[in-house]
């Protein structure tokens, strides 16, 4: 059996998506597990042919094992091989276009397969423009992973890769008190940006978040640089992309890298003391005005 | 004892139209080093100062990335050389060709102990750039770094933090290895007029593409298609604000008619 595609796993069993793209193109799926052995029996279990367990230590990273998932990849080539979009897995993505001097591609919207060629429809620059790629060779494909996929009917054995770890181990993991959150299942998402003087003042956005019970988000530089929030709450292009029915952006000057992130709101409403914000022409609902008179007003009219 | 940063010299997409075409117009967009790049340079300094390491900019693409601006604009945040591939056939080159490209100059170089890379290009943004360029040089690759310490670059053991959900994490890497820095892994220090100047003076190396030994693709990349994606056409509606409270009442009442609150 030649493996068609092939799914590169870290620390999380969560490629759902990776899965249904890979069955779509026909043709056996092959999963290369980097992370814990309870991951490759999660992934083991979830309606893929193959599965191939690296067998690192827990004290050593995801990254260490690239060796053995480029060796796994490359003894059995692939047409496709796809990984999620977190850091661990482009590294072990990496490592395996590397091995088998595929393209590299990283804005998927559709992938299907053409006699000999795969077609890739892939956004560019940012999401601005698409282009429909064929390739003919191996492609890699950075995508949104999806969730955990839920146990199929029995599970495949697992196999062990041999290839010695890099020379990498965990010393520590710190928790920074940020809660985590997911913000693609949120209904609401309200954005704050640097339009807000003070971290502080969040409490206020707080406040208006609890009354239409929405989750806070932020453009780049307020969780990083600023570090107000964790950096799984930031919006754009190299952060979360989100899709809920209402976006509320507070003090967002909507840069391109920033709106990518919400092209698939329903209802964008944006607040902002600039007239000429770049955000007010792609909003449903633009409030020009002082953000510290409209929010509590927004949150005292729900109530 | 070397460290090298790969830095880009490339356009901010945020200044580009995309023509009903598909095709992307860049005349109006400036180049520029590419936005977190000062921020991997300013950490390969400070790391290169305290191991008292060579500190080399590297970059490869297109026509003009070899212009004395871009190298200028490199040197001045303190790097003490750069070499450049400037070739025309990088222009549209893929993340996986760039990062071979990368790894043969890294090669070039030799005696490199790490290479420093931003936490993603201003107009790709696609991160893949320092995996694919590890695996080449099958080193150790971790992205999202926020912090460099431990015993530093020249006891070969380099204790690297890097974000992860939640938290960070610490690691300990033993020989040679890829850092793609995160945003605010450093701040960067706006170059001066004595930096620039000094920038002038600083060695630019000029690489010829064909004299690398750049293993070939084994993939075949056409484009056959180019779109403008359709954007969700928006209201555009401004409520007046002149009364916070009658602003206020006016928006939920819209959102309620939309069906959102």
């Amino acid at each position: 059996m030649s493996v068609n595609a092939w799914i590169i796993v870290g620390d999380q069993p969560a490629i759902g998506n990776l899965i249904t793209i890979a069955r779509s193109l026909g043709g056996p799926v092959g999963a290369v597990v980097a992370g814990p052995r309870s991951v490759a029996e999660t992934v083991a279990a979830s309606g893929v042919d193959k599965v191939v367990w690296c067998g690192a230590p827990d004290d050593v990273p995801a990254e260490a094992s690239a060796p053995a998932v480029a060796e796994t990849v490359a003894a059995d080539p692939p047409r496709v091989v796809l990984a999620g979009r977190n850091p661990g897995e482009r590294v072990l993505l990496g490592a395996a276009a590397a091995r088998l001097k595929a393209a590299v591609l990283t804005g998927a919207r559709t992938v299907s397969i053409d006699g000999g060629d795969v077609i890739v429809v892939n956004a560019v620059f940012g999401d601005i423009a698409e282009e429909t790629v064929a390739i003919c060779g191996p492609v890699a494909l950075l995508l949104d992973g999806g969730s955990v996929p839920p146990a199929a009917g029995g599970s495949v054995p697992i196999e062990e890769a041999a290839a010695a770890p890099l020379a990498m181990k965990l010393i520590e993991t710190r928790m920074s008190g940020f809660d985590q959150v997911d913000l693609g299942e949120a209904h609401r998402v309200i954005g704050v940006g640097r339009g807000l003087a003070a971290k502080e003042d969040l409490a206020m956005v707080e406040a208006l978040a609890k009354a239409v019970n929405a989750e806070i988000a932020c453009s780049r530089p307020v969780a990083e640089g600023l570090n107000w929030m964790g950096k799984d709450r930031y919006i754009g292009s190299s952060g979360a992309h989100i899709a809920p029915q209402l976006y509320l952006a507070i003090g967002i000057s909507g840069q391109l890298q920033h709106m990518v992130g919400v092209q698939g709101a329903q209802t964008i409403v944006a607040i902002n003391s600039d007239p000429n914000a770049a955000v007010f022409s792609q909003t449903d609902y633009g409030l020009v005005g002082d953000l510290y008179q409209l929010v509590p007003a927004i949150t005292a009219a729900l109530k | 004892m070397r460290i090298v940063v790969a830095y880009k010299w490339t356009r901010d997409p945020a200044e580009a139209t995309v023509r009903a075409d598909g095709t992307v117009d860049w005349s109006r967009a400036k180049p520029g080093l590419s936005a977190y790049d000062p921020v991997a340079i300013e950490l390969a300094r400070q790391l290169a100062e305290a191991a008292g390491a060579e500190l080399i900019g590297i970059t490869a693409g297109g026509k003009g990335v070899a212009v004395p601006i871009a190298s200028k604009a490199a040197l001045s945040r303190g790097l003490d050389r750069v070499v450049v591939v400037e070739d025309e056939s990088l222009a549209e080159a893929g993340r996986s060709e760039l990062a071979a490209v990368l790894a043969e100059v890294v090669r070039h170089i030799g005696d490199v102990d790490l290479v420093v890379t931003g936490d993603s290009s201003v107009d790709v943004a696609a991160k893949m750039v320092p995996a694919v360029l590890a695996g080449e040089l099958g080193w150790p690759a971790v992205a999202e770094v926020t912090a460099v310490s431990g015993t530093g670059v020249q006891a070969g053991a380099l204790r690297v933090e890097r974000a992860v959900p939640g938290g960070v994490q610490v690691l300990e890497i033993c020989g040679p290895a890829v850092l793609a820095a995160s945003a605010d892994a450093a701040v960067p220090r706006v170059p001066g007029m004595k930096e620039l100047l000094a920038a002038a003076r600083k060695p630019v190396e000029l690489l010829e593409l064909a004299a690398l030994k750049v293993p070939p693709s084994s993939a075949i990349m056409t484009v056959t298609g180019r779109s403008r994606p359709e954007r969700k056409a928006r209201q555009g509606q401004l409520i007046d604000t002149t009364d916070p409270a009658a602003a206020a009442a006016e928006l939920i009442t819209a959102l309620r008619e939309a069906g959102t609150l």
